[in-house]
Formats: structure tokens, C-alpha cells, sequence
């Protein structure tokens, strides 16, 4: 639906990052790359940002 | 140590303490967070030339928004706040002593993020993080929300955590003895690239990145490496959330160590004077 706030495994903030990533991924830039840059280090926070798919643009037309 | 990351060691320690320092770190460390969030239902009204009008509803459910405001991090100042069941001003109600109020009003279409939460009064609680996405409004919607965040511990509830990915290790300790041919099969294998050949001798490069994984140790034709972990030395590392700096975490978490421990000596003391 929408980025969640906080990693669901270890707690840390990961919305905040979340359009950063997103404009830079669309652009080309290689995912891991992106989040090594801005920090994500965890493979849980890694797979919070790899796994998501933003629905919450289709969702509000309605 | 930097603002939100910590890596620090732990000399003449043991595993219980570097446990329960953790545990502390995770647990009882207090957080402002937001725990009351109150809607404004029905129609809003546009601001001074704007005639539309505006609905209060949003994609999301409210409930939905309120969950995802109480874990936006709130920069807290823990010698400005009491919890709010033990303030002594207000008893419970909510003062300054205890709250912080924000005010959120948003009028579509855009995208609400955590930095339009404003502070009333002092602007020194300005939300750590702003751009945390909360909800997206279309054409005629509108979110205008009062939210009061309070002191609180990630024993109630995870939005109270300041620290993550908190952890702590043996210190790693890699020995090469005499057998050592310098054949470079551990050097290819270690994982985190640590080893490197210098002069006639395996050096370690930096120990303290270890995994304490003993690929090496399997690797090595002449079982002349051994990788140890220091029984009485770790390294601890953990990240903050922004609400509070990784320093004051730890100067907060040592303080309330401190405290359960005292606690613990005056409970076995008075134990004693009951079974005279």
C-alpha cells in the first residue's frame, strides 16, 4: 500500500527514505547500491524497501 | 559513534552484562512518541482564498494514519520530560511537562509527509525525520489531526524504541602459527576480506571486522589458524531512531543499569532482615 514507517524486524526508519531510493532505482541506479548509500545496512530494512510495491496510487482514485 | 550510530567495546565484561546492557538499550530506554491522535471529522474548510471545500476522508483508514504517526520518531529531551502518569504538575492530565501537541492540516491533492507535523508552542520538537510518507490525499480531501506524543517504553510498545539492530560479539582473536606455508587459501576465502599476506606472514587487516566465522580455519591446508573469540571483551553496536542521539542512549541506558542494580542490593538487603 504505502512504504511503512519502520522496518518490521528491527525497528528502524525506513519511510524516510523510501522516495529517495525509488527516484533513484527508476533512474537506473542499481537497488543495493542506493541503499548501501543511504545506509540501510540490515537485510530486514534491505527487503522493507527491495520488496515493497506502492499501491496507494492506485487505491485513491477510488 | 556518530549521531545515530554506535560501535563501541566492551573491555573486562562478560556476557551477562553485555547482555543486560543490551537488553536495557532495547527496552527500557523512554522515547517520546506520539500516542493520542485526534480527527477532525467532516467538512474543512479551505484557507482564506481558497472557496473549496474539503472532506475528511483519506485512502487510508484512520486508524491506519494514527499508527503510522505514533512511530515517526519524536526528538525527546529526557531532562525535560516526565512520564505522563508520574508527572507531579498535572497528575495525569497533559501539561508541558509531560506532552508534546502537534497539529497536522492538509488539504489535497498531495502527499502528507512527517515534517508537516508541527510543534505547538516550541519548535525544538520538530519531528527527526521528515520525509516519512504518511497518507496521500486526492482533489477535496483534507486531514487536519491533533496528535500528543508522550514518554514511553519499547516495553509497551515498539514505537518507544530508540535504538535498532542493537548486538553485541566476542571480540575476535585470529592466531597464524609456525605450520603456516603462506599457501593464500584463507586469504581467498575469508568473506570479509581481512587477510592479507605480509612479508612470510598472514597478517589481519581489521580484526574487529571478524564474523568469528572460521572459514579460514576450515580453509587452511595445515590447520595452523585458529580464530578465538575474547571471552571477556566485546564489541556492542546499535543504531538510534533520531529521537534521541546514540550518546545520550547510552549515558540513559548505563544510569538505569545503575538503578535496577541498586534495587536488586536494597531488595537482598531487606530479604536478610526478614528471615532474622
Amino acid at each position: 500500500m504505502i512504504i511503512p514507517v519502520r522496518c518490521f524486524s528491527c525497528g528502524k526508519v525506513v519511510g524516510n527514505v523510501y522516495e529517495i531510493y525509488r527516484n533513484r532505482v527508476d533512474k537506473g541506479d542499481d537497488p543495493g547500491e542506493v541503499m548501501d548509500e543511504l545506509g540501510i545496512d540490515r537485510y530486514c530494512c534491505r527487503r522493507m524497501l527491495l520488496a515493497h510495491t506502492d499501491l496507494i496510487d492506485e487505491v485513491k482514485k477510488f | 559513534m556518530s549521531e545515530r550510530k554506535a560501535k563501541l567495546i566492551l573491555s573486562d565484561a562478560n556476557p551477562t552484562i553485555a547482555n543486560a546492557l543490551r537488553r536495557v538499550l532495547i527496552a527500557d530506554v523512554p522515547t517520546m512518541a506520539i500516542e493520542d491522535v485526534e480527527f477532525h471529522l467532516g467538512t474543512i474548510a479551505g484557507r482564506e482564498g481558497d472557496e473549496n471545500e474539503y472532506e475528511s476522508t483519506t485512502p487510508l483508514f484512520d486508524e491506519i494514519i494514527a499508527h503510522r504517526l505514533g512511530l515517526v520518531p519524536v526528538p525527546t529531551d529526557l531532562s525535560l520530560y516526565n512520564f505522563k502518569d508520574e508527572c507531579d504538575t498535572c497528575d495525569g492530565e497533559g501539561c508541558t511537562n509531560c506532552t508534546v501537541i502537534y497539529s497536522l492540516n492538509k488539504k489535497g491533492p498531495c502527499t502528507v509527509y512527517s515534517g508537516d507535523l508541527v510543534p505547538v508552542g516550541d519548535t525544538k520538537s520538530r519531528v527527526a525525520d521528515e520525509l516519512i510518507p504518511i497518507v496521500k490525499l486526492t482533489k477535496e480531501q483534507a486531514l487536519l489531526i491533533y496528535a500528543t506524543a508522550e514518554l514511553g517504553t519499547s516495553k509497551d510498545h515498539g514505537k518507544w524504541q530508540p535504538t535498532s539492530g542493537v548486538g553485541y560479539k566476542y571480540y575476535p582473536d585470529i592466531e597464524v602459527d609456525k605450520k603456516c606455508n603462506q599457501c593464500g587459501d584463507c586469504i581467498s576465502k575469508c568473506p570479509v576480506n581481512i587477510l592479507e599476506e605480509k612479508g612470510k606472514k598472514i597478517a589481519v587487516t581489521d580484526i574487529e571486522k571478524c564474523t568469528l566465522c572460521n572459514v579460514c580455519v576450515k580453509a587452511c591446508p595445515k590447520d595452523a589458524i585458529t580464530v578465538k573469540g575474547l571471552e571477556d571483551k566485546f564489541i556492542l553496536s546499535y543504531d538510534t531512531d533520531g529521537s534521541l542521539s546514540a550518546e545520550d542512549v547510552l549515558k540513559e541506558s548505563l544510569k538505569i543499569l545503575v538503578e535496577k542494580f541498586g534495587n536488586v542490593a536494597e531488595l537482598v538487603e531487606n530479604l536478610e532482615e526478614d528471615s532474622e
